[in-house]
């Protein structure tokens, strides 16, 4: 069953079109990963869910509940942690904590299974003020006020944006074990390398959602013929890349470009053997396996050509 | 029912919460306390319409007894600081120029003869009124100090004038024409009106600002209970502090209410929901503390420059009256004074009370139906 039904979702600020005909079912129990660059319309559409804002057109449903209609209802059911730490600075992190489960009629003891292994990491600090916690506990806390009134959904925008590695893995593990008790997790994030840590993706771009699909699913729709190009000085070889006969694509990613080539005009060889006769140095050249990174690039890259020859 | 019972233990909850937050604000608790001592213990001193001190230069003609007599009875008002006594007009004009002098009583030589003979006084008076205020009532000091001395010499010189008016005036409700006692009404106005009225927006905004209003948004919480419970707070505040304001009026000053007290709570009562509408109303149009501060000060500045508290409402032009009609301030400082100084009672004031529940009903609704436009 679909814990989330988004249909046709549209929404304008303006003249700008912050989301355009968004669908998208997302299934009870997954962790489900809206990946998308900044301004992408990743937040609009999680306020539309949240029931923060209302849509200019299109429906969206959460567990078979209208978010227009019943908002009400639904704002028991789902719990919101949006990007900003939006706590109150001056209450403790145990007030906070109360506050929130009393505005939803429960007590933190009720459901203290639930939140037990996030806050007993934060538990020492409980007196102290959430204003003078450190960024990683601001977030465990935030993360707690969403889960104790036992929410069945759970939305969180950009939770690891601006935190370290090392808290960013423990964030991670923290929601597969959230998830591992029947709570379905919608996640938002602007980093490409998270996205193979979601059971299903969706790629948002310019408010459009561009595809969907498990991660390795998007991985393996991948057209093209990947390879990694090193080789030095690096930026005037990005520029020769994108001008040599078979090359559909070329991005930079670190150190190294990923080069997109037809199998059939090019290949490893022909293309090592360019770049030689050119001067450049210390080339190596392999063929890869996709990242979600590449195939955000490329679809991205599809989408804006439509719409530049619909234009 | 059920719905009921929950929202108001969520009201409960979100009190809590509130008091907890002021509390715990460095500056609120104190703020509170020190307002309306600050208020009521300088304001009324520095903020006087009483003029004193007018510096006086004396052209003297005449050099008689009587002209000294004149001159004795104006400086011992009180009011005048006899600067010079000369003989030359002009000498007196130039300190008058060079501000040294705000007024110039000029005694012609025949002065002490028409006195004895006719029983007139034949004197030039001459105010500075680069400040006009207390150019005008510094020459109204000066003529009823002529008027009283021409009195007094009536009877020991002249037989009266036959058919002369002589008018006596009493002042009725502030005799000695405090000014003081005649503003402790409007400082309490002016600060219940802060207090109730900007202190909520500016609290709604910075929930705003800090985004805490998003995750209240996504809770069961009504809207509406999430706006009395930030307003309460600032309600018990003004009461306590119109409290304290009596109090204070009672124990330094001396001065009684000379109505039932009841109708200074009463009407104090009717003006915060009028504020109760005001201070949401700003935060729905304001995004930061800064924008909402700038609204409430201009709010403010209106409403305190039309409300008849500085300047009388009736010597204002048709237009500006006009304008007072809508002033919340207007009525609650009328109310305020006259159950006061007056010891009028709510029917005698009803107007008042009509004006204030008209004003706050159009905004309560204005305030509730912004709120929805924004969501």
């Amino acid at each position: 069953m679909n814990a989330i039904e988004i249909r046709n979702i549209c929404k304008n600020y303006g003249d700008c079109k912050a989301l355009s005909d968004i669908t998208l079912d997302i299934s009870e129990g997954e962790i489900f990963g809206l990946i998308g660059p900044d301004g992408a319309g990743k937040t609009t559409l999680f306020r539309i869910l949240a029931t923060l804002l209302l849509p200019d057109g299109g429906n969206a449903s959460i567990n078979g509940t209208d978010v227009i209609k019943d908002y009400e209802k639904i704002r028991c059911s789902i719990g919101y942690m949006p990007g900003q730490f939006s706590l109150y600075q001056d209450l403790s992190v145990e007030e906070n904590l109360d506050f929130f489960a009393t505005v939803f009629g429960t007590t933190i003891k009720e459901n203290y299974d639930n939140i037990k292994e996030i806050y007993s990491q934060i538990e020492p600090f409980k007196d102290r003020r959430a204003g003078k916690l450190s960024g990683g506990m601001k977030q465990k806390l935030a993360l707690c006020c969403a889960l104790v009134h036992n929410p069945s959904i759970l939305f969180l925008d950009e939770p690891t944006t601006g935190v370290d590695a090392v808290s960013r893995k423990d964030f991670w593990n923290m929601l597969y074990r959230i998830r591992e008790s029947g709570v379905t997790i919608v996640v938002s994030t602007p980093y490409m390398d998270e996205a193979s840590k979601c059971d299903r993706i969706a790629l948002i771009q310019h408010g459009r959602i561009i595809e969907t699909g498990t991660p390795e699913q998007i991985k393996e729709s991948y057209p093209y013929t990947l390879l990694s190009v090193k080789g030095k000085p690096a930026y005037p070889m990005l520029r020769f890349l994108r001008r040599c006969p078979g090359i559909i694509s070329c991005f930079s990613f670190g150190s190294e470009h990923h080069a997109a080539i037809d199998p059939k005009t090019t290949d490893e060889r022909t293309l090592a053997g360019l770049l030689e006769s050119n001067g450049f140095k210390n080339c190596r050249i392999k063929e890869i396996k996709p990242t979600v990174e590449d195939c955000f690039m490329q679809l991205a890259g599809k989408v804006t050509d439509n719409t530049l020859r619909i234009k | 029912m059920k719905t009921g019972i929950k929202t108001l233990e969520s009201v409960v909850f979100l009190l809590e919460k509130e008091f907890k937050q002021f509390f715990r604000d460095p500056g609120l608790p104190k703020m509170v306390i020190m307002f309306p001592v600050l208020m009521m213990l300088v304001f009324p001193y520095a903020v006087s319409m009483d003029i004193k001190n007018i510096n006086l230069a004396v052209v003297d003609n005449c050099r008689s007894t009587e002209s000294d007599e004149l001159v004795k009875n104006c400086t011992s008002s009180g009011y005048f600081n006899l600067v010079t006594i000369c003989d030359d007009p002009s000498e007196a004009m130039v300190m008058m120029e060079k501000n040294d002098v705000d007024a110039i009583l000029t005694i012609n030589p025949d002065f002490s003869r028409n006195l004895v003979k006719e029983g007139t006084m034949s004197l030039g008076i001459n105010i500075n009124t680069v400040n006009g205020t207390k150019g005008n009532i510094g020459a109204g000091y000066l003529n009823s100090c002529m008027m009283k001395f021409a009195s007094s010499s009536d009877s020991a010189s002249v037989e009266p004038v036959s058919g002369s008016i002589v008018t006596s005036t009493k002042y009725y409700y502030n005799p000695y024409m405090d000014y003081k006692v005649f503003m402790v009404p409007a400082l309490i106005v002016i600060a219940i009106t802060m207090i109730t009225g900007f202190f909520p927006a500016l609290n709604i905004v910075s929930e705003k600002e800090r985004g805490t209003i998003e995750q209240i948004n996504v809770t069961p919480v009504k809207k509406s209970a999430f706006i009395i419970c930030k307003l309460i707070p600032y309600w018990l505040v003004a009461f306590f502090i119109l409290t304290a304001c009596l109090l204070i009026a009672k124990v330094v000053f001396g001065y009684r209410c000379a109505g039932d007290l009841s109708a200074l709570y009463l009407f104090t009562t009717l003006h915060i929901i009028v504020t109760a509408g005001l201070g949401p109303l700003i935060s729905n149009y304001s995004e930061n503390a800064q924008q909402s501060m700038f609204i409430t000060w201009f709010f403010m500045m209106i409403f305190m420059l039309v409300s008849g508290i500085f300047t009388p409402i009736s010597s204002m032009p048709a237009w500006a009256r006009a304008i007072t009609y809508f002033n919340p301030m207007r009525y609650y400082a009328d109310a305020m004074r006259s159950v006061f100084l007056k010891g009028s009672t709510v029917i005698d004031v009803w107007y008042d009370a009509a004006g204030l529940a008209v004003i706050g009903a159009s905004m309560l609704i204005a305030a509730i139906r912004g709120y929805r436009k924004t969501t």
